[in-house]
């Protein structure tokens, strides 16, 4: 993810979350979503199968 | 003075809870400015506990196996009649405690007497504890830097010689990361063993509780107290009591140790490796075993952790971001953006993982792994080199321990009796993880009495 697409998306989601970002916040913003990208890379480079379920499990 | 005297001398009378309660209180008073550790000194409370705990020796009673014994815990405990501030500003509006936290009760029913809360990072999101709103924690083996966190207070209390016990949180390691840089010793059981009822969350699929503790027999009377079946926690697995105070004297007799390797063996300074050794070597662990995935697993709970904790402080960031500590607003704001998908594949990539580490426990019974890629950093410190790059000292404190954590499995990190062995920094404590199987404690305890009674794991003593 590029400065440029972090500040994109963050912009996207805070107008669809309606979760105002202070010009002062942004940069710190845009780094960390960078770093999770950087993470989601990780966990995406494993392939899983459609039968691998989530780690938590509900018990009504 | 360790727990199990204190309570032993107030249980046969050579001593009254209240003087030991009253001296407590003086220390604190006169010395917790060094390292402020303490948020709050509920000194009120902590007298008519103490009173309370003669009373019932007076009556014949028993008091329990922590009578009179001064304690304190993270200021995200619930203690009744104190508003649960989780290291926050924001909290500072919330309406006091109803009641006392599920683990406060247990302390309490055990006799031991609560002196305070502890300073954290805020919302418990932060491994320095260089807190915006209270300041720094200080760690007492050199007031200059950091005590680790995010239960920075916790740790510096008991390395300072405080109280014999605290009771913090982990979340990606924030028991073992604390423990490491002050040199005690620090539980984070397996996930779902303690309750978490009546604490401030953090993150619902990763959070755990325990105890801290100077002194290994201290560290399993606390766990002992802790254990019991909690309704109101809906993580909790009903467990058997599992009391590990008769394992202490067990031995290491047919225990499998190995080492932890692949990412267990970069991504930190020569001191944290050195640790490892020393004590893989009392242990007679000549295995080492890679743990598949564990940089993934680290990214899924990396991931888990912002998505959660965003979702968690979502109407305060819509409408007060600038009263959030600067150190973790930007990151809650960020996870509360981030994508389902990568959420949902970190929860999937959580449980694959989770089975490829517990096939380990086959071939091994504890898992000897660094807690901190480093000693203490300088407080104010925002970088450091490590493998030749200069990354953020924050995050990175918890790359050994955030794999662990990310899977619950049960850790005990053990402080090195003599760091300089390892070459820290001017003899700094650091810690190792011990880890076993899910609910094994009873090994983590078994192993590290035994390291103990061989002399090569105990707290380093604090250097005035």
């Amino acid at each position: 993810m590029t400065e440029e697409q972090a500040e994109a998306f963050m912009n996207a989601a805070a107008a669809a979350l309606d979760l105002p970002v202070d010009p002062a916040h942004r940069p710190g913003v845009i780094a960390n979503l960078r770093l999770a990208a950087r993470m989601a890379s990780l966990v995406e480079g494993k392939a899983l199968t459609v039968h691998q379920e989530p780690a938590p499990v509900f018990r009504p | 003075m360790k727990a199990a005297a204190i309570a032993q001398a107030i249980r046969r009378g050579q001593r009254r809870a209240i003087d030991v309660t009253e001296e407590a209180l003086a220390d604190i008073a006169a010395r917790d400015g060094r390292f402020n550790a303490f948020t709050e000194v509920t000194a009120a409370r902590a007298r008519a506990e103490a009173l309370a705990v003669d009373q019932t020796i007076a009556a014949g009673r028993d008091p329990g196996p922590l009578a009179g014994v001064p304690y304190a815990v993270k200021n995200l405990f619930d203690l009744e009649g104190i508003a649960t501030l989780a290291g926050s500003k924001i909290e500072r509006d919330a309406k006091p405690a109803a009641r006392d936290g599920f683990l406060v009760r247990k302390m309490a029913a055990a006799g031991a007497v609560c002196t305070g809360a502890l300073n954290m990072d805020e919302y418990a999101y932060g491994f320095t504890t260089e807190n915006a709103h209270e300041g720094a924690c200080r760690n007492p083996h050199d007031v200059t830097r950091i005590a680790g966190g995010s239960s920075g207070g916790s740790a510096a209390a008991v390395a300072a010689g405080l109280v014999p016990i605290t009771l913090g949180s982990d979340t990606n390691g924030s028991i073992r990361v604390p423990s490491s840089l002050c040199g005690i010793f620090g539980l984070k059981p397996t996930y779902g063993r303690l309750s978490r009822a009546g604490s401030y969350p953090f993150v619902a699929s990763l959070d755990h509780l325990g105890p801290f503790a100077g002194d290994l027999t201290d560290l399993a009377l606390a766990y002992d107290v802790l254990q019991g079946f909690d309704p109101e926690d809906p993580a909790q697995t009903r467990q058997p009591l599992e009391p590990v105070t008769p394992r202490l004297s067990a031995g290491i007799e047919g225990l499998r140790f190995a080492v932890a390797d692949g990412h267990f063996a970069r991504n930190g300074h020569a001191e944290a490796f050195a640790a490892v050794e020393a004590i893989a070597r009392v242990a007679g662990a000549t295995r080492r075993l890679v743990v598949p995935d564990a940089a993934r697993g680290r990214a899924a709970a990396f991931l888990i952790t912002m998505a959660e904790g965003g979702n968690l402080h979502m109407a305060d960031l819509r409408t007060r971001a600038q009263d959030f500590d600067p150190g973790t607003r930007d990151r809650f704001l960020a996870g509360a953006m981030l994508p389902a998908h990568w959420i949902t594949q970190a929860q999937r990539l959580r449980a694959d993982y989770r089975a490829s580490v517990l096939k380990l426990f086959a071939e091994t019974d504890i898992l000897i792994a660094p807690a901190t890629p480093f000693a203490a950093t300088p407080i104010g410190q925002a970088n450091i080199e490590l493998e030749g790059e200069l990354v953020p000292i924050r995050p990175n404190l918890g790359i050994f321990t955030q794999p662990i954590s990310c899977i619950g499995l049960p850790v005990l990190a053990v402080p090195l009796a003599d760091p300089t062995v390892a070459g820290t920094p001017n003899g700094l404590p650091i810690g190792v993880q011990l880890i076993a199987a899910p609910w094994r404690e009873d090994v983590l305890f078994r192993a590290a009495a035994a390291l103990e009674r061989a002399g090569v794991v105990s707290a380093p003593p604090v250097r005035a």
